[in-house]
């Protein structure tokens, strides 16, 4: 993949997983419409930021949206609450309280998922490894042992599995019975091959010091001045936004009726909802931040630039 | 002072009854290369890892081995990690995690080292040996040769005294392998690190050494430097010096009174000196035939003879957005012969070869067996009795715990009734008596395949794959990774094969091989063949690509493909002479 660089992606590893955990935490416990709005975009721009539009919009298309409206009409056709009939089913009534929380849960999921396709491009494995190295040292050098252990498995039952097709053995060949003898077979195979390897990998391990004392564990990044100012800058915005949130501006009510805290905009709501949004929409803010920096740089350096008198003309 | 002293050493794995080290003297002085060489199985790998004690197999020890002074047993497990690196064969297998940063650093982390000093040393490490470009990928991404020259990095991380690497080169191709040794070379010249090196490549390492010990049956059976060992040989007139490189092969064949040439530039000059009086022939005309000749390539004889294998305009790429792989590719092999392709990585040979396997398939142009186009056959009729494939790595052919039960696994079995794999009357027990006779596994019927050498294990997949009874067989590298006695026994099946009407497909990157066994060779460039002719022709008619006897002795005798081609053109000469 050419990605592109991005400011935030760049951030220390515990910044972003702490970001993503808190901001996908509350996205999901969180039923107040305004402040979902909120991170959806901050979400959609960022995703799309990281992956490109087309990509973003593609999936939502054909797998986020169709789910969305099965939960959405799901709720409503099961639960009966509320006092705004619309119509009947076979099932009971249909209440605009029910489908309206029908909506907003599917929303929540959609936004979850938004959220996360940010945090498989942000967090990638050697960041999950060094966070959870720091908590339990043996376990960075599993897990990262784990990492080079699974695509090796699928690379070599490929090479199992062209090998067996060479000879009419592959689990593509012959009827239900054999596909099942021949996959049981390359099964087989591959244990015993992964097996045999795994001494040598071991005897590499032992050759390079493994199971000395006090062994100590490398990692690649570092905890610069800007992964704390941004820390600081989202634990503050993150208070502002706690603070409203527990004054009531994330209240929202579905049963019996419709309720929502915070609207009309007071000052108060006015500044959780602000909190909020540029919470969730810092990582975002960071990348074209940084990018308009750099074109900034890139404009004064051609300007400034003294060409020579024979290009200058 | 001495690295590395070894000392009336034997050693007996246990339930065996012949030792497998007798006697072994070693003395490795600091600073210097030594080559141990000798024949697969000969103990070179059980004495290298003697010299480590982590590594050291369990069994019976006489005798000691001194580092640096010391005895190895009184030398901790720290200082042992440290000071004696050691690089193995596979260079998938050594590497334990999952990114390039992560592995350099993972003896660092193993010996304690803090962040900053582990991010200096792997810093130093990856600007050595070139690797800053892919430090943050992950392994998976790596070719063969950036793997070994990770996992020898990421010994040198922790700064040892001495490397000891156990055929480092056998699984990559032959730049790669000549790129590794030569890092290895560099190690030991600019740093000084002592190295210990088992090889199958010797013309590489050879004139290098400081010192080559000659292996055989577990007892060093010579030693010195390379020059010595050359006449040593000569006089033994031992098989050993198959395994050695051209020109000592040719001089150990020849009457010569003058020193050992290592190189092909030294053979030469020694050449010069051996036929002085002998009048050079003109300007030789290969090189220019060979420009003409590029014309037929291609091109397909309207012969009335069908050819075993036809491919006729065959493009293929692996994903629609992926440049052509194979690019209208045409190639006629005919009934019975030992066809080679040759040439660089990535130039389409193994795709082409799946493509005839029916693995993958062309998007344009059409692929004939006998005449018949592929996808007519079902998978019964191609696969059973006609195409058999030999795949790389012949451990994804194994399923069984005994080579006899391997073997009757192709056939379905051990009772006797006939199947779609075995439609034929013949009892199984001879089938498979006569499969073992051709591939020489007599003697180990009752091994476990993964025991076996690399060698036997290749004798061992082809034998499985001959119990399917094809008539074309298809093999990609069968060389890789195994000696010369074993090629020459490999090659010797081949022959017999070729001349039963079996046709063989081979892929090699192995000159020396092709020039002796292959009838015709076609060389591969971007997706097509550039060149397509009979073995002689072709390497005598190139100047680059080109066995090294061919290279040494071509100013004489242009037509001197092979070894023994120039032994006996030089023999010859001195018999007309004297």
């Amino acid at each position: 993949m050419n990605k592109h660089a991005d400011a935030f992606t760049d951030c220390h590893p515990a910044v972003a997983f702490f970001y993503f955990l808190t901001v996908i935490l509350i996205s999901m416990f969180m039923s107040h419409p305004v402040l979902l709005s909120i991170s959806f975009l901050g979400a959609a721009c960022y995703a799309i930021r990281l992956k490109g539009w087309r990509k973003i919009l593609r999936f939502n298309l054909l797998y986020t949206l169709p789910a969305m409206v099965i939960v959405a009409f799901m709720n409503p056709a099961f639960n009966h609450y509320g006092v705004t009939f619309l119509f009947y089913l076979k099932s009971g009534p249909v209440t605009l309280e029910a489908l309206v929380y029908g909506v907003v849960l599917a929303s929540m999921l959609f936004i979850a998922i938004l959220w996360f396709s940010c945090y498989n491009e942000v967090m990638t494995t050697d960041k999950f490894v060094y966070l959870f190295g720091r908590v339990i040292p043996a376990l960075s050098l599993v897990l990262s042992m784990v990492f080079r252990f699974v695509p090796r498995f699928g690379a070599q039952l490929k090479v199992i599995r062209n090998g067996q097709k060479a000879v009419g053995r592959d689990f593509s060949n012959g009827n239900l019975f054999q596909k099942l003898r021949y996959g049981i077979t390359i099964l087989s195979i591959l244990i015993t091959w992964a097996l045999e390897n795994a001494i040598e990998t071991s005897d590499s391990m032992r050759a390079r010091g493994y199971g000395l004392k006090g062994r100590s564990a490398f990692s690649i990044f570092r905890f610069d001045s800007r992964d704390l100012k941004a820390s600081l800058m989202l634990l503050l915005l993150l208070g502002i936004s706690g603070v409203g949130f527990a004054s009531g501006t994330a209240f929202a009510q579905y049963n019996p009726v419709i309720k929502i805290g915070g609207l009309p905009l007071t000052w108060q709501s006015a500044v959780t909802y602000l909190a909020w949004a540029l919470f969730c929409f810092f990582p975002f803010i960071m990348g074209v931040w940084e990018d308009a920096v750099f074109r900034r740089l890139e404009a004064k350096a051609s300007m400034e630039r003294k060409l020579p008198w024979y290009m200058a003309e | 002072m001495e690295c590395i002293k070894v000392e009336n050493f034997s050693f007996k794995y246990p339930g065996e009854e012949k030792p497998a080290l007798i006697n072994i003297q070693m003395s490795v002085e600091e600073g210097s290369f030594v080559v141990l060489c000798g024949k697969s199985g000969c103990g070179k790998s059980t004495l290298l890892r003697q010299m480590k004690s982590e590594l050291s197999p369990h069994g019976e020890m006489r005798g000691t081995i001194c580092y640096m002074g010391k005895k190895l047993e009184e030398v901790g497990h720290r200082e042992q990690s440290q000071g004696i690196g050691y690089v193995l064969q596979n260079p998938d297998n050594q590497i334990v995690t999952d990114k390039v940063w992560h592995e350099l650093a993972f003896g660092l982390e193993s010996l304690g080292y803090d962040t900053p000093t582990i991010r200096l040393r792997v810093a130093e490490m990856a600007s050595y040996f070139g690797i800053q470009e892919w430090f943050l990928k992950s392994v998976t991404e790596l070719s063969g040769g950036q793997k070994q020259l990770l996992n020898l990095a990421s010994v040198m991380a922790m700064h040892p005294d001495l490397l000891i690497l156990d055929e480092p080169t056998s699984q990559l191709d032959p730049i790669a392998a000549s790129d590794f040794l030569e890092t290895v070379r560099k190690i030991n010249r600019d740093i000084g690190t002592t190295v210990i090196i088992t090889e199958h490549r010797l013309e590489d390492v050879i004139p290098w050494a400081d010192q080559v010990y000659m292996m055989d049956e577990g007892r060093i059976i010579a030693r010195g430097n390379p020059e010595e060992i050359g006449r040593a040989l000569k006089e033994m007139k031992h098989d050993m010096f198959l395994a050695m490189p051209t020109p000592m092969q040719i001089y150990a064949g020849v009457e010569s009174t003058l020193d050992c040439p290592l190189t092909v530039s030294q053979g030469r000059r020694w050449l010069k000196r051996e036929l002085v009086g002998m009048e050079a022939p003109l300007i030789r005309q290969g090189s220019e035939n060979s420009m003409l000749d590029l014309s037929p390539v291609g091109k397909q004889e309207k012969d009335k003879e069908v050819p075993e294998i036809r491919l006729k305009d065959v493009w293929f790429r692996y994903e629609k957005n992926l440049p052509d792989v194979v690019k209208g590719l045409n190639m006629d092999v005919k009934k019975g012969e030992i066809f080679a392709m040759v040439g660089g990585n990535g130039t389409g040979k193994s795709t082409s070869m799946s493509l005839i396997a029916r693995i993958r398939f062309p998007y344009r142009g059409k692929i004939y067996l006998e005449g018949k186009e592929i996808g007519k056959y079902s998978d019964e009729e191609l696969y059973h009795g006609f195409l058999g494939v030999m795949p790389q790595n012949p451990q994804s052919l194994f399923v069984k715990k005994t080579v006899r039960e391997d073997l009757y696994e192709m056939i379905d079995g051990k009772r006797e009734k006939t199947s779609k794999a075995y439609p034929i009357d013949m009892k199984k027990a001879d089938a498979i008596q006569g499969i073992a006779a051709l591939t020489k596994l007599e003697k180990l019927m009752d091994r476990h395949p993964y025991d076996l050498s690399g060698g036997e294990q290749q004798r061992l997949a082809l034998a499985k794959v001959l119990l399917l009874r094809p008539r074309i067989l298809l093999m990609d590298e069968p060389t890789k990774g195994i000696d010369n006695h074993y090629k020459q026994e490999l090659g010797e099946i081949l022959r017999t094969l070729a001349r039963h009407g079996v046709t063989i497909l081979l892929i090699s990157h192995d000159v020396e091989f092709c020039a002796q066994y292959a009838d015709r060779i076609g060389l591969f460039f971007q997706g097509n063949l550039v060149s397509c002719k009979d073995a002689r022709s072709f390497f005598a008619g190139n100047n680059f690509y080109t066995t090294a006897a061919n290279r040494m002795a071509r100013a004489w005798f242009p037509d001197a493909v092979t070894v023994s081609d120039v032994i006996e053109a030089v023999g010859s000469w001195k018999r007309g002479e004297g």
